[in-house]
């Protein structure tokens, strides 16, 4: 990423974005933008906003994928914003004209089929068969130039569904988190074309003025086409296409790739069994239903209620009794029995309990857990965008297994098998310790291109590893960051989920680090933090160095900078002063080339630190040998005063023997 | 001269040749040795005062100059407590140096009563003895103290390289700056 010389930044060193001249009319921001290649054709550069999970499967295989009629991802990447932030973007086509909820007005029954159906039928049927369901279909993110076909927007820089309202969504995508939604079937772009065309045809979105309860409810209640179309008159043929196309089961909606043929289509009717109603209704919390799938949904709106009614019988006995639905109550039975067999936490029971009865009164229905309802395949980005009350009962379905549980409660209309085992490594990744598991991995796991959300990179959208150390470098130039170590929980979750996703094997480095390096690691008692669960600063430098041989992002004198404050622990741990001291020489000239691995190098020294351990010993021996002489010499005062005395004394007498024998000498020789 | 004392102090049996008077003369020293008492418990006192006796009576010449000569020998023993009475030796050495040459000169002038009487009056003969004593005595108290602050000085040096020893291993090392009890 780099800036032009007219100042505007590009993406890829292949796109400038004119960050200057933000587009109205995008609920996210979106800035017109130019291929360097090809400067005449305008595009658009879309941002990804902030804590949601862009769709990274369809933007790593269909980036540059050209399908007639949808505005597909032509790039991706991170762009520099003129206020200093970093962000995610997406580029695409610029859209051919408005869309059309621009330009509100009713379309005629030829306009709609020769300008709308077919051709984004067309669109769909492409895009379907490329494994890719657009998610996204709603008047105000579908373009046409005047008189021209209908053209798909972009819908790839959220996750799928996210922006729709609850009217353009099937029931049972619309009760779930806006970001629970997930990929969906074919079926939901279908039901979602439908709502458009209604709202075309008259001017205006159905059931406005409800809120998305009521809607959902609405269309529970009634079915969708009756419930959007309402006293809306259509034409028959409009109305049997409709009809097709707001099937509440997905698998009874038309393949896309029928509604190119709009004759063969009406032809085809798909017969619905209406829903079997009760004679007496039942009261769940303030909701009163009469038959399955109003119960189900009841049911996912009050948790307790319902777990208090299924544990109770009400439920079975509602079922059996009123409903007259025997195989639905024993789905409900062998709920409870499951139930009674599981060891674990009451509200652990309770919530696999609820979500294997809602799953058996309605196989159409999402995850429900505790009040949540989600797709599984879209945990991740419900987990990233969710409220921090919502993430903790999400991360408790997870712990649960809930969507095995769930996908077991319907099997015919999932893999189980798939499900529960993705449900096991998901649940595996929470139990791992912080960092190296725990919501963190897990969530990052889940989303391959969702920015890392550490304290440390705010503003900065670092989304893959090759990210990571250019924004540290970034953040390193602030010197009252060095107090902190550079990588925390999340940061450190985030490289080992990115390192598994792209193979480069740094997570069993941190793995390691945790479990061999942290008790005994030099510093680790001055620096780790058990409740941060962040690495030690050794083990820090260890990842990072790997983590710069691998990506290559250059020099990091910055970042070395800041591992030459953190080492100080770990310098400290060197007993000798001499060797401390020219360790710490030789990191501070390593530190100024800005390469991390010959650091690690000094600091990570079994050899000398053991050397320097013997040596220490040593001159502990010798101190302790040094102390006790100074104490005896303390101690021997006494002595020597009395030895003085007796040695004074001894003198004295032989000073007087050689006076008296001089005497006696002096007699003698007269 | 110093009376006798018991051995073993009031407690224990009485030396042979000891009255009960003596026994008990000294009991508040009871335990410490009696230097006037022999190696085997007895005391000589009575062979001491014999043979000062038989001096005094046979030879009352050589007994009047050595009492002259050996006064401060003779004041020390009486009053000297140390063990081994070390400045009694002292002062009886240096005595005997000053005295040995009068006492020749008496035995070899006749041995005359007149003649010690003279010796003894000489100030020099006096004072050369008295002088003789008193460097003895003089050694006997400033040698130990020379001898003590030798000794001491000699430890303090050591000590002085041990703790630079110390501190250069300390400084070396990281290890604690000053020695136990600094």
């Amino acid at each position: 990423m780099a800036a032009e010389r007219d100042g505007s930044p590009t993406l890829n060193d292949a796109y400038a974005v004119d960050v200057a001249r933000p587009l109205d009319g995008w609920e996210g921001a979106a800035f017109p933008a130019t291929a360097k290649a090809a400067p005449g054709a305008p595009l658009l550069a879309i941002v990804v906003p902030p804590g949601r999970a862009p769709r990274a499967r369809i933007l790593a295989e269909q980036t540059g994928t050209a399908l007639p009629g949808v505005l597909m991802p032509l790039a991706h990447g991170p762009l520099v914003l003129p206020d200093g932030r970093t962000v995610w973007a997406v580029v695409t086509d610029a859209p051919p004209g408005p869309s059309l909820a621009a330009v509100p007005r009713a379309w005629t029954e030829n306009e709609l089929l020769r300008h709308v159906v077919i051709p984004v039928g067309a669109a769909l049927a492409r895009l379907h068969a490329s494994g890719v369901h657009h998610r996204g279909i709603r008047p105000d993110n579908l373009f046409a130039a005047a008189g021209q076909p209908c053209v798909l927007g972009p819908a790839w820089t959220e996750p799928p569904a996210s922006r729709q309202p609850a009217v353009c969504e099937p029931p049972y995508s619309a009760m779930c988190l806006p970001c629970g939604r997930g990929e969906g079937a074919a079926g939901d772009d279908i039901y979602a074309l439908g709502v458009t065309l209604i709202a075309l045809v008259a001017g205006r979105l159905p059931l406005a003025g409800l809120d998305d309860a009521a809607v959902i409810r609405r269309k529970l209640d009634l079915g969708s086409f009756a419930a959007l179309t309402g006293d809306l008159r259509l034409s028959p043929s409009i109305a049997d296409l409709l009809r097709g196309m707001l099937a509440d089961d997905p698998e009874h909606r038309p393949a896309a790739a029928l509604l190119a043929d709009p004759a063969a289509l009406r032809a085809r009717r798909a017969y619905v069994r209406p829903p079997r109603r009760a004679a007496r209704a039942l009261l769940v919390g303030a909701e009163s239903v009469a038959d399955g799938r109003s119960l189900a949904w009841a049911m996912a709106r009050d948790p307790a209620t319902a777990v208090r009614h299924l544990r109770s019988g009400v439920i079975e006995h509602w079922l059996r009794r009123e409903l007259g639905d025997a195989p639905l109550a024993q789905a409900v039975e062998d709920a409870l029995r499951q139930r009674r067999a599981t060891a674990t936490s009451p509200a652990r029971a309770d919530g696999l309990l609820l979500a294997r009865a809602i799953a058996a009164l309605d196989p159409l229905a999402p995850l429900c857990w505790d009040g949540l309802a989600w797709w599984p395949d879209a945990t991740g980005s419900a987990l990233a965008a969710a409220a921090p009350g919502d993430a903790a009962r999400i991360v408790q379905a997870v712990a649960a297994e809930a969507p095995a549980a769930w996908a077991g409660a319907r099997p015919e209309r999932s893999d189980v098998h798939a499900i529960a085992a993705e449900a096991r490594r998901q649940r595996a990744l929470l139990a791992t310790a912080p960092p190296a598991g725990g919501t963190d991995r897990l969530l990052y796991a889940l989303c391959p291109l969702l920015p890392c959300a550490a304290p440390l990179l705010a503003g900065r959208a670092v989304a893959r590893l090759a990210d990571i150390l250019p924004a540290l470098e970034a953040a390193a130039a602030d010197p009252a960051r060095h107090r902190a170590p550079p990588l925390d929980t999340a940061l450190t979750a985030f490289i080992a989920a990115r390192s598994d996703q792209q193979g480069d094997g740094l997570a069993p480095l941190i793995e390691r680090a945790l479990a061999a390096d942290r008790p005994p690691a030099p510093g680790d008692a001055a620096e780790a933090d058990p409740a941060r669960g962040a690495l030690p600063p050794l083990a820090q430098l260890r990842l990072l160095a790997a983590l710069q041989t691998r990506t290559r992002p250059g020099r990091l004198p910055l970042l070395a900078a800041w591992f030459l404050v953190q080492a100080a622990p770990v310098i400290a741990t060197w007993q000798n002063t001499a060797a401390r001291a020219a360790v710490q020489s030789r990191l501070t000239a390593l530190a100024a080339e800005g390469v991390l691995a010959p650091m690690l190098a000094v600091l990570d020294d079994p050899a000398a630190l053991a050397a320097d351990a013997q040596g220490a010993q040593a001159a502990r021996r010798q101190v302790a040998a040094i102390d006790a002489a100074l104490r005896g010499l303390a101690a021997a005062g006494a002595a020597r005063a009395e030895a003085a005395l007796r040695l004074g004394q001894e003198l004295a007498v032989g000073a007087g023997m050689m006076a008296l024998a001089t005497a006696l000498a002096r007699l003698a020789l007269g | 001269m110093a009376t006798a004392t018991a051995r073993r102090g009031s407690d224990g049996p009485a030396a042979p040749g000891s009255t009960p008077a003596r026994r008990s003369g000294r009991r508040g020293r009871a335990g410490a040795p009696d230097p006037k008492s022999a190696p085997d418990g007895r005391s000589y006192l009575w062979l001491q005062g014999l043979v000062c006796g038989a001096v005094a009576t046979l030879a009352t010449p050589t007994a009047v100059l050595g009492l002259a000569l050996f006064a401060p020998a003779v004041v020390a023993a009486m009053t000297e407590r140390r063990e081994g009475r070390p400045l009694t030796r002292v002062l009886a050495l240096f005595g005997a140096a000053g005295g040995a040459g009068p006492l020749v000169h008496l035995w070899s002038g006749g041995h005359t009563l007149a003649l010690a009487l003279t010796l003894a009056g000489d100030p020099a003969v006096i004072g050369l003895a008295y002088a003789l004593a008193g460097l003895g005595w003089l050694l006997s108290e400033v040698g130990p103290l020379v001898l003590r602050a030798a000794m001491e000085a000699q430890a303090a040096a050591r000590a002085v390289r041990l703790r630079a020893a110390r501190r250069r291993l300390s400084d070396a090392w990281s290890l604690a700056a000053d020695p136990p009890g600094d």
